[in-house]
């Protein structure tokens, strides 16, 4: 084995890891990450710098008021986008560095994606729309009929497996649509205003399940506008003109 | 890739995350594991028929272009195939150890060349007797006259028979059965009696489809003089939709006493062995060069030899054409086919952007976005490819009955049908299939 003493310096080269950021033992670790659209003249800044973690098993909210970058901040969280500069870690992994193809695994091992108007196919049965995320994980039919069933059963849907989204209320759709996002075991549950297109009753029950899901040990992050909302999570980050406002503990 | 997913699935099937959603505790399965290309493609394979089915029409429509070229190329061939099978069994018969010697050519081409042949001596009697007398290497010489009349047996009749002046020689060349009764005899061609051995279809036009034997003995007439059938000839079906067995033959003899107006005939020479073939040709060429004083110098013969080769060469030729009109009109509507495909496709991907935002979302690749486009491609011209292959074979099973030729499917050229269509599909959807592949996951997502 070689002695440190041997190793020659050198400088310091974007990309290499510093001894106190060596993979992160966070769930999420996000470092000085900024997301600049080029728009014409000026370049728009949608995130400035934003640095935060978040550990395994949190429930957070991410709130702020349109044009504050939340919903940047949203897809880069979900891998759907990648940062102009700075550096992010999902079960550390780097992910601010992946490919398009890279991300799309990423996307399907670690995150399940919970959207506002649901992102069902219309097509497909509730059962089908439940799999979709294990056809790409490569998961044998059978297999995929009992996880997507479990997941169905677990939203208590068990018995609307077989209709098509047109067939279910909006509630309904929600938990299929939370059904998809477990089935693969992620790490995170992302959820980008999930009570967005509900009614205040339907809301109320959608939430009370990301609760229960919350103490089975799921991460969370909810991206919201409404205060109400964000004030069932567990710690609230606002998001304002690019940068973090406010990070508190509320529970 | 595919190594990468497989190990990282089993790594994580053998120590599950501590973390995460607890839906279900992780099972251990021994279930047979196939590489996970596999149940994307067969998920794509299910989204391109689901996709299908809700738009019937629009399929239907976009079906036709390759429909219509693989019909198209599937009819020709089925039919040429049966063709040349008719062609190769019919010329075979007589094999290529005959040769004629006429006024004319068998074709023409062209008003010119019909004067100019027509002002040529008619070939008689006397040339192609002096053929058999001086050609030693010619093994049979027969004679054929032939005419067009209306021939009668009781109160029925029927036109445009063909009447044939036969030596007895005939019968052999030809390599004719009769089935019922008998040829004439030497005896009676000498003497130029009404005597006629007639095909099938005089018997069925003329006596009711009586059976053959029946009808040996009656008598039918031709222009006012009554013959008696000696003999029927076995049937021998049709060749490009002309009957082969609507004739009256009679004696040579007989013949030119009827019909004294058209005088000039058709020598019929054979040798042994097809290797003879030029010696004989040569010889008999001499000769009548020689009759019609014809010097050494002078390139017109003044009359006609030839084999069955012209025959062939002219339906060889005809069918070339016929496979490379087909081809052309085959690859425009392919082409057109194609085009319709890839406008449907790229109204497909904008129709459902959103769907493949959902799919990206939940971790489809750009490799998975592509192949369900492209499967839904080739599904749709494949389709197309099969429906073509039936329309072929139906259109030509409907025109091999109408025309008498043997049916002849062949395996190669559906399966040429259907992969040349499923090419088509790759073509016509790589494109949007890539337009696909290329969104990006969130400007998806937010699409109506």
């Amino acid at each position: 084995m070689e002695s440190p003493a041997t190793i020659e310096p050198r400088a310091l080269e974007h990309g290499d890891l510093l001894a106190h950021d060596a993979v992160p033992a966070a769930l999420i670790s996000m470092r000085d990450i900024w997301k600049t659209y080029e728009m014409g003249e000026e370049p728009l800044h949608a995130l400035r710098g934003v640095s935060f973690d978040v550990q395994r098993g949190e429930y957070l909210a991410i709130i702020g008021p349109s044009g504050s970058g939340k919903s940047t901040l949203m897809n880069l969280i979900g891998c759907l986008d990648t940062p102009s500069q700075g550096r992010y870690w999902i079960n550390g992994k780097l992910v601010s560095e992946m490919d398009d193809d890279e991300l799309a695994h990423i996307r399907n091992k670690e995150i399940g994606f919970v959207f506002q108007t649901f992102n069902l196919l219309a097509r497909a049965t509730a059962l089908h729309n439940v799999e979709l995320p294990l056809i790409y994980a490569g998961i044998s039919s059978a297999d995929r009929h009992e996880r997507a069933k479990n997941a169905l059963s677990s939203v208590e849907l068990s018995d609307r497996m077989m209709h098509r989204p047109n067939e279910l209320s909006g509630g309904q759709r929600q938990r299929v649509a939370i059904a998809r996002a477990l089935v693969n075991h992620p790490s995170l549950l992302l959820a980008d205003e999930p009570t967005g297109a509900l009614d205040s009753h339907t809301s109320i029950e959608i939430m009370n399940l990301f609760e229960r899901l919350h103490a089975e040990g799921n991460t969370i992050i909810v991206v919201t506008h409404e205060p109400d909302i964000a004030s069932r999570a567990h710690r609230v980050i606002a998001i304002r003109d690019g940068q973090i406002e406010k990070d508190e503990k509320i529970r | 890739m595919e190594t990468e997913l497989l190990t990282e699935t089993a790594l994580e099937r053998r120590a599950p995350r501590r973390t995460g959603p607890r839906l279900e505790p992780p099972r251990r399965r021994r279930r047979l594991r196939l590489p996970p290309a596999f149940y994307t493609t067969w998920e794509s394979l299910r989204i391109a028929l689901s996709s299908l089915r809700a738009n019937k029409l629009r399929t239907a429509l976009t079906l036709v272009g390759v429909v219509v070229g693989v019909a198209a190329v599937i009819a020709v061939v089925t039919i040429i195939k049966g063709l040349d099978q008719t062609v190769a069994s019919t010329f075979s018969s007589q094999g290529s150890t005959v040769f004629t010697i006429s006024k004319r050519p068998s074709v023409i081409t062209s008003r010119e060349d019909f004067i100019r042949f027509n002002r040529r001596k008619d070939v008689t009697q006397d040339d192609a007797e002096s053929i058999a007398r001086l050609c030693n290497l010619c093994w049979r010489t027969g004679i054929a006259a032939n005419a067009q009349a209306t021939v009668k047996a009781g109160d029925r009749s029927s036109e445009g028979v063909r009447i044939r002046g036969l030596t007895l020689s005939m019968f052999a060349i030809e390599d004719a059965v009769v089935e019922a009764g008998r040829q004439w005899t030497d005896v009676e061609e000498a003497a130029g009696r009404d005597v006629a051995v007639i095909g099938p279809d005089v018997v069925d036009n003329l006596f009711d489809g009586a059976p053959f034997d029946r009808v040996v003995g009656r008598q039918v007439r031709v222009e006012g003089r009554s013959y008696e059938v000696v003999g029927v000839t076995e049937r021998l079906g049709k060749i490009f939709g002309f009957s082969r067995d609507n004739f009256v033959e009679i004696p040579y003899p007989t013949f030119k006493k009827a019909f004294t107006a058209r005088t000039s005939l058709i020598a019929f020479i054979q040798v042994p062995e097809e290797a003879q073939l030029t010696a004989a040709e040569d010889q008999a060429r001499a000769i009548m060069r020689n009759r019609r004083g014809k010097t050494f110098r002078e390139e017109e013969d003044g009359f006609t030899l030839e084999t069955q080769d012209v025959f062939i060469d002219l339906y060889k030729s005809a069918t070339a054409n016929i496979y490379v009109v087909t081809i052309g009109v085959a690859a425009i509507s392919l082409v057109v086919g194609g085009i319709v495909v890839m406008n449907i496709m790229l109204v497909s991907v904008t129709e459902r952007t959103r769907e493949i935002g959902i799919r990206k979302a939940v971790g489809a690749s750009r490799r998975d976005i592509l192949l369900q486009f492209l499967i839904e491609a080739v599904v749709i011209t494949s389709i197309g490819g099969l429906l073509g292959v039936g329309f072929g074979f139906a259109l030509a099973f409907v025109l091999a009955k109408a025309m008498g030729f043997p049916l002849l499917f062949s395996a190669g050229s559906a399966i040429l049908g259907v992969s040349v269509s499923s090419a088509v599909g790759i073509a016509s959807g790589l494109w949007p299939a890539w337009k696909a592949s290329k969104l990006d996951p969130i400007e998806a997502l937010r699409a109506e």
